[in-house]
């Protein structure tokens, strides 16, 4: 009884504080996840326009990203850019957060629009150049709407990626739910192992959720066949 | 060339080639170890996850939820605090095998989820027919759906052991030396971030093109459906 007294009285005092960094990741990725999603967008319309050097460009783009683990392009963002001593590229740690989440979330956001205008059928495109619109006409009337739906599914995977990625952001010292789960920690060292299943039990009444409904949007939207990791 | 060495000094990173190459070797040896784990024990989790008996498939659909609704990081971290307390002689594993088995019980549930898939695009009725022609479930297993599936889940298997590859530089933060760590090593005996950092980042991508020229080689000689959209 004493036991689960003392764990109620830590739950009790470190909801408070975890939640707010519950909130500074709900911040990171909700900024992180519209800007990845928005330059993902331009990228993925850009890749099926399938002109040569563009393509061979956002691919290498997209290995680029694929290629080396989030932990590294962290630390490229946050201490190499700044040596360019370039003023603008100068990110304090919030902004290398952010930026390079969206590079990152980019990435998986490019293939996922790029998978989807392909899984439009062609005869859709070709109707709508039939009938005498553009191909930019076709793009915004016709594949755009019907591919933007079968993306939903894959993208709240993508989301649930982006959480789980913030917690890599404590390593640069960003204040949300795991770097708060080190300083109560460095407060209450006794309790490492209830304290981190506290922050594990967050994150899972946090994704949880986003992944269910990532797997109704597939039954009601269709999937694309695209195989998220 | 001396502007090249202002931009990036490969003196200075060919002074620590011998680090970096120890941190790929051991970044590809803890890789391998935990894909040969998590494969075996995701063939498991495949196979009681089809299970009918919910005292099987009910803890297995948690134990999947738990892992992919929670980052790798906290993972790790439970696992590295948690594991030495329940070890019955005291904390007798490195960080390395800490890391191995905490990467390894992150990496199951995905090669699980993929093997089932694997296994359910086998279509219905070859199990039928193995079975009508007087084979037994387990001959049925052995001779005619597992070699069918095995072609259609290579390439996402291949696809996750490059997630697993990327997953390791995790391992940096519980002091395992692999290429992360060699980064890490460099900028804190160097303090110059840029070589540090991006040799780092060019040897995952070394590894990375490495992984694409295999998963090449493996389409041309199996085949398969699933490779088509890419």
């Amino acid at each position: 009884m004493e036991w689960f007294a003392h764990k109620w009285d830590i739950i009790d005092q470190l909801t408070p504080f975890l939640l707010q960094g519950l909130w500074t990741t709900f911040k990171i990725s909700i900024v992180a996840i519209f800007f990845g999603s928005m330059l993902g967008f331009i990228l993925g319309v850009l890749k099926t326009l399938q002109i040569y050097p563009l393509e061979k460009l956002i691919n290498t783009y997209l290995h680029l990203l694929r290629g080396s683990p989030y932990l590294v392009q962290l630390y490229i963002v946050y201490f190499v850019f700044p040596s360019f001593n370039i003023s603008w590229l100068n990110f304090d740690s919030f902004t290398a957060a952010v930026v390079s989440l969206s590079l990152y979330t980019s990435s998986y956001v490019t293939e996922i629009v790029a998978s989807a205008i392909f899984a439009v059928p062609t005869g859709q495109s070709e109707a709508s150049r039939s009938v005498g619109m553009t191909k930019a006409q076709a793009y915004r009337y016709v594949i755009l709407p019907q591919a933007l739906k079968m993306t939903i599914p894959p993208m709240a995977s993508v989301y649930v990626i982006v959480i789980k990625s913030t917690a890599v952001l404590s390593v640069i010292g960003i204040a949300e739910l795991t770097r708060q789960g080190e300083v109560a920690i460095m407060r209450m060292p006794g309790d490492i192992m209830f304290i981190y299943s506290l922050i594990a039990i967050f994150y899972f009444f946090y994704c949880f959720p986003v992944l269910r409904f990532s797997k109704w949007a597939e039954t009601r939207f269709g999937s694309i066949g695209i195989d998220l990791k | 060339m001396g502007w090249l060495q202002s931009v990036f000094n490969f003196r200075i990173v060919s002074q620590y080639w011998e680090v970096f190459a120890q941190g790929i070797v051991n970044t590809i040896l803890i890789s391998a170890v935990c894909l040969i784990l998590s494969l075996s024990l995701g063939i498991l989790v495949a196979l009681g996850r089809r299970s009918s008996n919910p005292l099987i498939w009910r803890p297995l659909a948690v134990y999947i939820q738990a892992i992919r609704s929670t980052p790798l990081l906290i993972q790790i971290y439970l696992i590295y605090y948690g594991l030495p307390a329940l070890l019955p002689f005291g904390n007798f594993l490195n960080e390395t095998q800490t890391g191995i088995i905490a990467l390894t019980i992150h990496t199951t549930p995905y090669m699980g989820e993929i093997i089932r898939a694997g296994l359910e695009s086998v279509h219905r009725g070859q199990i039928e027919g193995a079975l009508s022609v007087g084979m037994t479930p387990r001959q049925t297993m052995t001779n005619v759906v597992l070699p069918q599936a095995i072609a259609n889940v290579v390439p996402p298997l291949l696809g996750q052991t490059a997630v697993l590859i990327k997953d390791t530089s995790l391992l940096s933060i519980i002091a395992v030396f692999e290429l992360m760590g060699a980064g890490l090593r460099m900028f804190s005996e160097t303090v110059i971030a840029t070589e540090s950092y991006v040799t780092t980042a060019v040897c995952y991508l070394a590894i990375y093109a490495m992984m694409l020229g295999l998963s090449g080689l493996v389409q041309r000689k199996l085949g398969g459906s699933a490779w088509q959209e890419n």
